[in-house]
């Protein structure tokens, strides 16, 4: 934060200085004589106007301005169990505009390397409870009817490192385990057709081929509802990080259900339980009992900005200023988002704005007159499936704090009179102490 | 010309007021509606569906997506090839291989395989999960106040994992991390046989000691002690619906029905006291600033990538090996000199296996050794 203070602190140091400096040398080819007034920005004719660009043959495959290299995934240690390997990298969500995610940004979670498929060795197989058992190489699996889907993918440990405190103050290490794609493939349901899937058959094992060989178990009723193979984000191949050459996309539900370097189906007669829906990926109670097979990732919101990221550091008192943020729920589509000014106390209601989709990230607005005061901003998401999101201790209340998993309550951020931001917790520690002493004593007696 | 009455001017006049004291709800609060059960999907959500050719009213759908049939891609898989794919265990253990192996046997593959990341026992310590060593009895601790000196709930096979069938599946497929797919079954067997020992998992209320012969049948008769440790109830013929009626109540969760609008009581400000940030890498920044050169870390050499594909999982640690580039750890060994170092590497030493566990010609794993050197002087 402070370090981001000086930086603006220097820029107008330099930007005085480059003032001095032109006036001094404004030469002879520019139209007007400069004063101390004016930018140099304006009056000079910048250096890339005065000479030749890159060839267009210079990136066949584009990338961003240099000047854009901040904007980048980050790890943190803590985030790992033990290496890169099986670890995450956080998505800058607080750098993104709109409600897509640039494929080299969409955060990297992979739990025992990202696997490089060569596409011409690619096989998914279908077997179990089926009529016809199929293999299909990629070509083969591309040649069904495709569609094209928005949605976010979400981690489930997403916000994990809030439920006994704040800890981070960035929003791409508080949210950043999420990302949102165009995705394109082909339909479950439509490819299964042919397949003819058992009336016995009520559970699904997904298998990927990676380092790690993820599966995970599918109930039939989501493989026939929305459940996709899909080969494409963004117009493009899946990226390694997301898959590459196929993945499993189950909208609205865990990141890791989506699974990636997708190998194999295999379709029975009960759940599987397999490493990451028993030893992980399930969320311990107060009780000691913990919940298993929690699918959808719940109605969730975040104001990214401001946020600690993008401050008002630059704001003077009376400025107008949009607040904008991120609104999703895997169980449906956002119906509208409230905003607070004093740590959700009370609450107004912001506007939508861009496409409102099922399952997918929705972008909000507000636009506010900063009377240079601070403010405890927070937002809360509703969904059409009749969910809100929760305070801290409305969560914690129920779930305790060792859940890891699947937390959604409200993100508040302090916004000081200097306009920096904060990420605070609003919330009653007693109320959450009470509540879960009295869990862990029901089940005692029980 | 527009006149503006009244009317208009006071509406501007609250538009421009409401950016500052935005207007609040009438109510205080306000139920939100949502579908009924059986409108819901099977977790909960609203079931959207195809309507005038419209899927959930935004997405166009080709209308014969759901009437045609008939494609014929792709062929029917040998029962070789089934076979050879269908590498699960599920929890009533359908999968499982024929095989066997002793608690003894699985301590020596343990320390030669495992130890290195998990921990003598399994205990951990080595920024890898602990595997051992946790009661059934913390999963009930909350650690709300992480100054109050409370232990946390340890989540360690024996106390926590509800089926010996998934540790089977891991091992054989999950494990060891930088080359799994490698144990034979038999392997496998003795692994899972060391495992439950060090947790103290019995079967049929006996002890597994280091000579019992852990075989298919005896491993099937393992019930593991926190396996009614986990809701809802997903085995049974209701399974699949158990699961719509917990996730369709967002009240077993915490998420709510109701917005509280105005005098709704969150509790008090709570700001950072421990913060993580010092630990991201890279230090994040919103400079738009050009990127400073970057030295070359040799990178491209052949045998630095071979040392990221074969030994950074565990040379990568400082807590398991020495990881190059740390000139205070390497410069004893370095000392040793090159021979002493390429026999370590190559026949193995403490907890490192010969060759790093790889199948790497010698030249290439000194080729590796010389990198690490090189790295680190």
């Amino acid at each position: 934060m402070e370090n981001r203070i000086e930086n603006k602190t220097e820029q107008r140091r330099g930007f005085l200085k480059n003032i001095a400096a032109s006036v001094v040398a404004a030469g002879a080819l520019a139209p007007v004589s400069m004063s101390a007034k004016d930018d140099p920005a304006l009056i000079e004719e910048p250096e890339w106007g005065k000479k030749l660009g890159l060839p267009v043959d210079k990136y066949l495959y584009g990338v961003p301005s240099p000047y854009e290299h901040n904007v980048k995934r980050r790890v943190h240690k803590l985030l790992s169990s033990g290496d890169m390997y099986a670890s995450v990298a956080m998505c800058p969500i607080q750098d993104l505009e709109g409600i897509i995610t640039p494929n080299g940004l969409f955060f990297n979670r992979a739990h025992g390397g990202v696997a490089i498929v060569d596409p011409n060795k690619y096989r998914l197989i279908i077997h179990g409870l089926v009529e016809k058992p199929l293999v299909l190489t990629l070509d083969q699996l591309k040649r069904y009817p495709s569609e094209s889907r928005i949605h976010f993918i979400e981690c489930p440990a997403n916000g994990s490192t809030g439920w006994r405190a704040p800890q981070f103050n960035t929003l791409q290490f508080m949210k950043g385990m999420m990302s949102q794609a165009e995705w394109t493939g082909v339909k479950l349901s439509v490819l299964l057709k042919d397949v003819g899937v058992k009336p016995t058959a009520k559970w699904v094992l997904a298998e990927g081929s990676d380092n790690s060989h993820m599966g995970r178990t599918i109930p039939i009723e989501k493989i026939m509802d929305d459940a996709m193979l899909v080969w494409a984000q963004n117009g493009e191949a899946l990226r390694p990080e997301q898959g590459y050459p196929v993945r499993l996309l189950v909208p609205g539900w865990e990141g890791n259900l989506n699974v990636k370097w997708l190998k194999r189906l295999e379709f029975g007669d009960k759940p599987w339980h397999a490493k990451e829906e028993t030893s992980k990926y399930t969320m311990l109670t107060p009780t000691g009992k913990a919940v298993r097979y929690f699918w959808p990732m719940e109605v969730n919101s975040v104001i990214t900005h401001p946020s600690p990221d993008k401050p008002w550091t630059d704001l003077k008192k009376g400025d107008l200023v949009e607040i904008q943020g991120l609104a999703w729920s895997g169980h449906g589509t956002i119906k509208g988002v409230d905003i607070t000014f004093d740590g959700g106390k009370n609450w107004v209601e912001a506007s939508l704005k861009g496409l409102v989709l099922p399952k997918a990230w929705t972008r909000f607005s507000y636009i506010y007159k900063w009377d240079g005061k601070p403010i405890i901003l927070g937002s809360r998401a509703y969904d059409d499936a009749g969910f809100v999101q929760p305070t801290i201790t409305e969560e914690v209340s129920k779930m305790g704090v060792e859940g890891i998993y699947h937390r959604n309550a409200i993100v508040t951020w302090e916004v000081t009179a200097k306009g920096e931001v904060n990420n605070v917790h609003v919330r009653d520690y007693k109320k959450e102490r009470e509540s879960i002493e009295k869990m862990q004593k029901g089940a005692k007696d029980a | 010309m527009l006149k503006l009455n009244r009317k208009t001017v006071s509406v501007f006049a609250s538009i421009a007021l409401a950016l500052t004291a935005p207007a609040f709800a009438a109510e205080k609060e306000i139920k939100v509606k949502g579908p009924s059960f059986k409108e819901r999907s099977i977790d909960g959500a609203v079931d959207y569906k195809v309507k005038n050719g419209t899927y959930a009213g935004v997405y166009k759908v080709n209308p014969q997506r759901d009437k045609i049939k008939g494609f014929s891609y792709g062929r029917t898989p040998t029962a070789n090839e089934i076979k050879a794919s269908d590498i699960d265990v599920r929890y009533d253990w359908q999968g499982l291989p024929d095989g066997k192996g002793t608690a003894a046997k699985g301590d020596e593959l343990f320390n030669k395989h495992c130890s290195m990341c998990h921990g003598d026992f399994g205990a951990g310590g080595k920024g890898y999960p602990p595997l051992s060593g946790g009661e059934k009895s913390s999963l009930k601790n909350q650690l709300l106040d992480p100054e109050s000196g409370d232990e946390p709930p340890h989540k360690v096979i024996g106390s926590y994992w509800p089926y010996a069938s998934t540790l089977w599946w891991y091992v054989k497929t999950g494990m060891p991390f930088p080359h799994p797919m490698s144990l034979t079954n038999d392997e496998v067997y003795s692994i899972v046989a060391y495992l439950l020992s060090v947790n103290e998992v019995q079967i049929d209320g006996e002890d597994i000691d280091d000579d019992m012969v852990i075989d298919k049948k005896k491993l099937m008769k393992v019930v593991m002690p926190n396996v009614d440790g986990f809701y809802p109830d997903v085995n049974g013929k209701d399974g699949a619906l158990n699961m719509k009626k917990f996730l369709s109540n967002p009240q077993n969760y915490g998420t709510q029905t109701v917005r509280c609008m105005k005098n709704c009581e969150p509790g008090e400000v709570v700001h950072i006291k421990n913060s993580l940030d010092e630990g991201i890498i890279p230090p994040v920044s919103e400079k738009r600033d050009l990127p400073k050169e970057k030295k070359s870390s040799g990178g491209d050499n052949k045998y630095a990538k071979m040392f990221e594909a074969s030994c950074n999982s565990c040379h990568g640690n400082s807590a398991i090996a020495p990881v190059p580039g740390d000139k205070e750890a390497w410069a004893p060994r370095i000392k040793q000199g090159k021979e002493t170092l390429y026999e370590h590497a190559l026949k193995g030493f403490k907890g490192m296996p010969p060759k790093g566990g790889t199948n790497l010609p010698d030249a290439d794993i000194k080729g590796i050794v010389d990198y690490m050197i090189e790295k680190s002087k």
